[in-house]
């Protein structure tokens, strides 16, 4: 029982950043239909500006979380305006790829510039720090990611449902055209969702760095992949399922490393990604997906 | 010779035998005389060409996109690998090797031929979960699962190191019996004759229906899954090839042999000729192997001294890959469908040295068909909450032409799609009864797939046309003859050219769909319909978006085109002119129920019919 409560903890911790990403990952697909596989690139670059301003200029964590955050947002929105603007309502296809290609883009510029060694920096010292609660062992970041989660969620939840940012958001996220019909200018809306989505990466980043205190060209890759996949969990598009996606997923990590046999442990990615596969070949549509008929 | 080039599969291998040519000699013309690191060079390049043609037989025909293909690669490496390395190797870089895979040492070649089996066992297994997802052109499950299975096997590889060696992965001396570049070449030229034929093929044609438009593709008959299985498996069958020789020639497979740098590079290769091209394929292959030698050999300048640039910077590692991750950017921004999109050499071997076509013999009309009747029954649809049919249905006999008509949201459509599989019905049936030689026969058609439907004999249009864009005319043609010609009896049938003769559309037929206007795209629609022989037509709005002059001229040619077939017509429309012009028999749909039935003038007269399309208020005002 204790065991359970212990891995729910950590597994929430763990699949916290997961959700704040596949959230991002779903508003961009709402707005675009296209599953961004440069969102973790927003980490990639937070993580070289994280090792930019502590380790070369000194600077405190409190002082470069904000930077992080506007270093996501603002990359995000210029991938938007240097890539995914010019493919906008391509095939699906198209989009994938090109998605694809700002991926490794950005991966290979970190490596032309700063090599493709690991950066260290130091990780704020309350991060490895243990609250000791009866047989619990409550690592003190799993509490202050949860809990800016938690925040951020409801922040978002307030921006979606009450603000005209957000409505027209969703507006365009259910029918772009009637959407635009109906005075929600493209640009604009799409501009607004690489925003959030990198607002939603920046607070991530800011958690997922104080966790590792590393920097290197791949550092997004991990978060990536699961974020799209906890995107896809939850129904793809659907920003709900893409934070319930996100925090099963992590759970559902932590589970696995502790019932997985001994010698299988390390390849808990490897038996994470077959389940999941498992789970697509079985639920294509994801787990919340609402079926909307196909106009014929 | 010129008889070769004019027929179809002659054709095709002549220009296979071209490109091959081309390729080869232009590297062995690269290698000659140069170091000997020119000679690796090309025989890279011509792996990376049969691995990208393995690549785009599965993503050209399908457009599914597969992050997932060099896991292939990965199994198929690593099992090359475990079974060629000589058995003291083994004992000494993984000596526990478990599956007493440790005391196996065969030759080079065997080796290679159990891992295709292995590999194409692999891609069964993962081809039915593909399908279980309901893999479509750009559907990202399907996308997804490929990379799960590309992160499954680079896991696999690294962690299981009693199999696979771990990071280090396994090396080996290379043994004799594929060290000459002839196996190189056979696999090649095997791979784009395969690739070249299997494109032209009856299921690599409906492959490409299915990526084109999956819903059109079944209501053409197209069980999309079944070509996205032979594409993937013949895919997968040469990536493997290319995998082993790959191995051999480096002589030794670690994770990192076929993960994200192998992919970025060969998809990159894949898109830019043109990924629905072999001769696109190749061509990225020989443009990409070009940039790449160029940015390395630019990279390996030193600069001596002097201050830290911006040259410097560029020139550092990396610059590889910025080139290959801008070229795929920059062409899914500008040409997405590659230089050459989906041209062969045999298209112009065909038209430079082939016989002109000759104009096909015009089309007579088929004898009168055996009488079959289409009923449903009592159809109700609920979609959630909101009911679309309550009891419709409608009869039609093969020998008519008949009507649906009603205000928006009638469900004159719903009803249609009830037909055609594509909505269940809540209740209610609708049957197919054709004479057969033991009298009539009925046949349930409500609970079938599309492609069972249209198979059975109910070829359909639909309201916002649905081409297959990408293909020419007479491909949009001829896949419906090609599911004719399987599954519809008879054996006199009319063939594409006769029919695009028939519809005006003979001058057109080698351009793309996506470029036709309105009026031809409505046109081709409806000859692709009649091409799969069907027993009748239906049409969702044919004249929708047309000119009045344009629909009365639709009239005719409804007409003729089902009597040159053979077929009865149900016809859904909005337009009161067209409809009484072309049908024998009406019927008025208003919010989901049948509200009349009969000739055009009862319906024309019938109070409940104005009602409906005038609204009540209006009948009382002219009164």
């Amino acid at each position: 029982m204790i065991g359970l409560l212990q891995s729910l903890i950590d597994g929430l911790g763990r699949g916290s950043i997961y959700a704040l990403l596949a959230l991002g990952i779903a508003v961009i697909f709402g707005v675009m239909h296209m599953v961004n596989f440069a969102h973790g690139e927003l980490i990639t670059v937070s993580a070289y500006v994280a090792f930019g301003v502590i380790v070369t200029a000194g600077w405190a964590w409190w002082a470069a979380a904000p930077l992080i955050f506007v270093a996501a947002v603002g990359t995000s929105v210029a991938i938007e305006f240097v890539a995914f603007r010019w493919v906008r309502g391509s095939s699906d296809f198209t989009m994938l790829l090109t998605s694809f290609a700002v991926h490794f883009l950005v991966q290979a510029i970190f490596v032309m510039t700063m090599g493709a060694s690991v950066r260290s920096f130091p990780r704020p010292d309350w991060a490895d720090r243990v609250w000791s609660v009866g047989d619990l062992n409550i690592q003190v970041i799993d509490v202050v990611v949860i809990g800016a989660t938690a925040v951020t969620m409801a922040v978002t939840v307030y921006l979606l449902q009450r603000t005209m940012f957000g409505i027209s958001l969703r507006a365009a996220a259910e029918d772009f055209d009637a959407a635009r019909l109906m005075g929600v200018r493209s640009n604009k809306v799409i501009r607004q969702a690489f925003i959030l989505a990198g607002a939603l990466a920046g607070i991530a980043a800011i958690f997922f760095l104080m966790r590792t205190g590393q920097a290197r060209p791949t550092t997004g890759l991990s978060p990536l992949l699961k974020g799209i996949l906890a995107a896809i969990i939850g129904g793809l598009g659907n920003m709900q399922g893409a934070v319930y996606g996100g925090l099963l997923l992590g759970v559902s990590e932590v589970l696995l490393r502790s019932w997985l046999p001994e010698d299988l442990v390390g390849i808990t990615d490897g038996v994470v990604f077959a389940l999941i596969a498992l789970f697509f070949i079985f639920r294509p549509q994801g787990l919340l997906y609402v079926r909307s008929a196909e106009r014929v | 010779m010129r008889g070769l080039l004019s027929n179809r599969v002659g054709s095709q291998l002549a220009g296979s035998a071209v490109l091959f040519a081309v390729l080869v000699l232009g590297g062995l013309a690269y290698a000659s005389g140069g170091a000997p690191t020119r000679d690796i060079l090309v025989t890279q390049m011509l792996i990376n060409a049969i691995m990208v043609i393995g690549l785009q037989i599965y993503i050209g025909n399908t457009g599914v996109l597969s992050f997932g293909h060099m896991g292939f690669a990965a199994i198929s490496g690593y099992a090359f690998a475990l079974l060629a390395t000589s058995v003291e190797r083994k004992a000494r870089i993984v000596p526990d090797m478990p599956l007493g895979l440790d005391g196996v040492s065969l030759k080079p070649v065997v080796a290679a031929a159990a891992a295709i089996v292995i590999t194409v066992v692999v891609g069964l297994v993962v081809g039915l979960g593909l399908a279980r997802s309901g893999a479509k052109s750009g559907a990202v499950a399907a996308t997804v699962i490929t990379l799960a299975l590309l992160f499954m096997v680079h896991e696999v590889g690294g962690a299981y190191a009693d199999l696979t060696g771990g990071r280090n992965g396994i090396s080996f001396s290379v043994g004799r019996g594929l060290d000459s570049r002839l196996w190189v070449f056979l696999a090649l030229i095997g791979a784009i004759v395969l690739a070249r034929l299997f494109k032209s093929s009856r299921i690599g044609r409906m492959a490409q229906a299915a990526r084109e438009d999956d819903l059109a593709a079944r209501a053409m008959g197209i069980n999309p899954a079944r070509g996205q299985m032979v594409a993937l498996l013949l895919s997968v069958a040469v990536i493997s090839v290319a995998a082993s020789l790959r191995v051999f020639q480096l002589g030794s497979v670690a994770p990192s042999t076929f993960f994200f740098d192998y992919t970025l590079l060969t998809l990159v290769m894949l898109i830019v000729g043109g990924r629905n091209s072999i001769a696109g394929s190749v061509l990225g292959v020989a443009l990409m192997t070009v940039v790449n030698e160029t940015t390395r050999h630019l990279a390996d300048v030193e600069i001596d001294g002097g201050p830290a640039d911006i040259l410097d910077i560029l020139l550092r590692p990396g610059l590889t890959d910025i080139v290959l991750g801008g070229s795929m950017l920059g062409f899914m921004i500008f040409k997405a469908r590659g230089l050459i999109e989906d041209w062969e050499v045999d298209h112009w071997l065909r038209k430079r040295f082939g016989r002109p076509e000759a104009v096909p013999a015009p089309l007579q009309d088929a004898p009168a068909p055996e009488p079959a009747q289409l009923s449903a029954v009592d159809i109700t649809v609920d979609f959630g909450g909101f009911r679309a049919l309550e009891r419709a249905g409608l009869e039609a006999s093969n020998l008519e032409v008949v009507g649906l008509i009603g205000p928006n949201g009638a469900g004159k459509t719903t009803l249609l799609n009830v037909v055609t599989g594509l909505v269940e019905a809540t209740e209610g049936s609708a049957t197919l009864t054709e004479q057969s030689a033991g009298g009539p026969e009925a046949r349930t058609i409500t609970g079938s797939e599309p492609f069972e439907v249209a198979r059975a004999g109910l070829a359909r249009t639909f309201q916002n046309l649905r081409l297959f864009p990408a293909l020419t005319v007479r491909e949009n043609v001829n896949i419906a003859t090609l599911v004719a010609s399987r599954h519809r009896p008879g054996g006199d049938r009319p063939t594409v050219e006769q029919l695009l003769v028939h519809a005006g559309l003979w001058e057109l037929r080698d351009r793309r769909a996506r470029e036709l206007d309105y009026g031809n795209a409505r046109r081709l629609e409806l000859v692709r319909a009649a091409a799969l022989s069907p027993v009748y037509i239906l049409l969702d709005e044919p004249t929708s978006g047309m000119s009045n002059v344009e629909s009365v001229a639709m009239i005719d040619e409804v007409r003729a085109l089902a009597s040159a077939v053979g077929a009865g017509v149900v016809v859904i429309d909005h337009d009161l002119a067209f409809i009484t012009g072309v049908c024998d028999r009406i019927y008025c749909l208003d919010q989901g129920r049948v509200i009349a039935a009969g000739t055009p003038e009862e319906i024309h007269a019938d109070p409940q019919v104005q009602a409906a399309y005038l609204g009540a208020t209006a009948i009382t005002e002219t009164r």
